[in-house]
């Protein structure tokens, strides 16, 4: 291609050369040199860029290098940096964190023995066999003796009378009466029980939350909370048995009442009766 | 050699004789003649490219390259902390398995506190019972027809004062109200200690970011159990109130009546 180029270029000098010496006139002559001029002018080939413009394009790549890119490294390196160091010198600072771990720790020592101990002082005050055996029964925080429960209250307050001893109406009452007294106690042995479940689960939360991180303690707390709400659930069940035998006592009360009305009518009856005989 | 002299003389003085066509030819021969091949090794243009990309090149690797590797060292560091210090893998994992164990702990409450205390020997009594210690708020709509089978209704307008009669209906109306409650939030109690099962389930498989939603979550239930234990302890005062209102009503009622019997008394005298 350049040596095209090249024969070709000498042809149209040769050429050139050729017709201004054979022009006739000057006026022949100065066509012929504008003629060449013209022909270079439309084919020649664009001039090169010049050598000014490169070197302004690599510092222009190298003042955004130095200039732009550095100064956002060197943001996005300190801002990294101070987060670094917010998150190890305020928002999770090692020493803080060991120390709450020790203060759970401490507190396991300064207060769960000493609230256990509180906790399972004997408070039993029975003295006569039958009672013994019923406050044993009652508070022994035992589930597999409700049979024994029922025979130490039956030993100590009596069974229901037979069909021949009492009314049907004071039969029922008394069953009645008798069967919420025993089973809210043995409701109270299940709540005993599950109280102490109910403190060992909460033994263990303080345990594992006198070891964890900041990033493991979420987990203790969602599940302390769901403790929570099985705890307030249990308070609800033994609320339950409260209202029934609260119920019951006023059930109780108001039967007396209505068989007392009863009697009253009668009675009030019967001396108007005799009055009317006189 | 002697021509071609000559030749050259002829054309000098051609040349000469026509000046203005020689300095144009001239003139035209240098603007127009092209310019000679720059080569790839001695180009000055080449040599600048080369300085630049060199200098492009150590800036890249030190500024760009030094930021980058500052900013990897500090990410680092960042990860290090996190995984060792704020989110530990194995701490987690022993968060999740204490929330197991804790679970496993109420799952044995549960199993204590649904043993049967029934105890009533009676037929009615039993059913009555069976219906009190039910969970079931479905079986609530018996509850009034076993209460009165057991405890008796209302007497009716001739055996019974109206004032005696209205502190009955009250009493036994509170009484039931009270019964039907308990069955309701024992049944709810039921349903509050599913639900917090289905939440310890689901904060086993939370990450360290999930867990404070369901954390969210059971404190939500709380609050909601809190309000059943409220209204729970609510109708507990009502049939307290009730049962004083009752003792009153009785004491009223006994002045009332010494009142009536004095009356009767003097009267009685009055006629003798």
């Amino acid at each position: 291609m350049v040596f095209l180029t090249n024969v070709l270029s000498g042809f149209f000098f040769v050429a050139l050369s050729y017709w201004v010496v054979i022009a006739r006139t000057r006026r022949q002559a100065l066509a012929v040199v504008l003629a060449g001029v013209l022909v270079v002018a439309l084919i020649s080939p664009p001039h090169a860029q010049a050598q000014g413009s490169l070197v302004a394009a690599i510092q222009s790549v190298l003042n955004v290098i130095n200039g732009l890119i550095k100064t956002a490294l060197n943001s996005i390196n300190s801002v990294r940096t101070a987060i670094s160091n917010f998150y190890q010198q305020a928002t999770w600072p090692v020493a803080l964190i060991n120390q709450a771990k020790a203060t759970v720790t401490q507190m396991i020592g300064q207060y769960r023995s000493a609230m256990q101990n509180i906790f399972t002082i004997n408070l039993k005050s029975a003295t006569l066999p039958n009672p013994v055996g019923l406050e044993n029964a009652m508070r022994n925080h035992q589930t597999n003796d409700f049979a024994t429960l029922t025979s130490s209250f039956g030993s100590t307050y009596g069974a229901v009378p037979t069909t021949t001893e009492a009314s049907p109406a004071d039969r029922t009452m008394m069953d009645m009466d008798d069967a919420l007294a025993v089973d809210n106690l043995k409701t109270l042995k299940e709540s005993d029980a599950a109280g102490d479940l109910t403190l060992q689960a909460a033994d263990d939360i303080e345990n594992a939350a006198s070891q964890a991180a900041p990033g493991s303690a979420p987990f203790l707390t969602a599940t302390a909370v769901v403790a929570s709400i099985q705890s307030q659930a249990l308070t609800q069940k033994m609320l339950a048995a409260e209202l029934r035998q609260e119920a019951a006592r006023l059930a109780h009360e108001n039967a007396l009442r209505k068989r007392g009305s009863a009697m009253t009518g009668d009675v009030n009856m019967q001396i108007l009766n005799l009055l009317r005989r006189k | 050699m002697k021509n071609t002299i000559q030749s050259a003389m002829r054309g000098l003085r051609w040349a000469w004789g026509h000046k203005t066509r020689t300095i144009v030819l001239l003139v035209v021969f240098t603007l127009l003649a092209p310019n000679p091949i720059r080569s790839e090794f001695v180009d000055p243009c080449c040599a600048i490219l080369a300085t630049g990309l060199t200098t492009i090149s150590s800036a890249l690797s030190n500024i760009i390259g030094g930021g980058l590797n500052s900013i990897l060292s500090v990410e680092k560091s960042v990860s290090n902390f996190e995984q060792s210090v704020v989110w530990p893998q194995n701490l987690i994992n022993q968060a999740r398995s204490l929330v197991g164990n804790v679970q496993g702990i109420f799952n044995q409450i549960q199993g204590v506190m649904r043993i049967p205390v029934n105890s009533a020997t009676l037929p009615a009594t039993q059913q009555f019972e069976q219906n009190l210690l039910s969970r079931d708020a479905n079986q609530i709509a018996q509850t009034g027809a076993q209460y009165t089978a057991v405890y008796g209704g209302v007497p009716n307008a001739t055996t019974a004062s109206p004032q005696t009669r209205d502190m009955i209906d009250m009493a036994d109306a509170a009484a039931q109200a009270a019964m039907k409650r308990a069955i309701e939030i024992d049944s709810l109690a039921d349903l509050e200690l599913h639900a917090a099962d289905q939440i310890n389930q689901s904060i086993q498989t939370a990450a360290p970011g999930s867990a404070p939603i369901i954390e969210a979550q059971a404190d939500a239930w709380l609050v909601r159990a809190n309000a059943y234990t409220q209204s729970a302890t609510a109708d507990l005062m009502r049939v307290r109130a009730i049962d004083l209102a009752n003792a009153s009503a009785s004491v009223k009622n006994g002045a009332a009546n010494a009142a009536a019997v004095q009356q009767q008394i003097y009267n009685l005298l009055k006629r003798q």
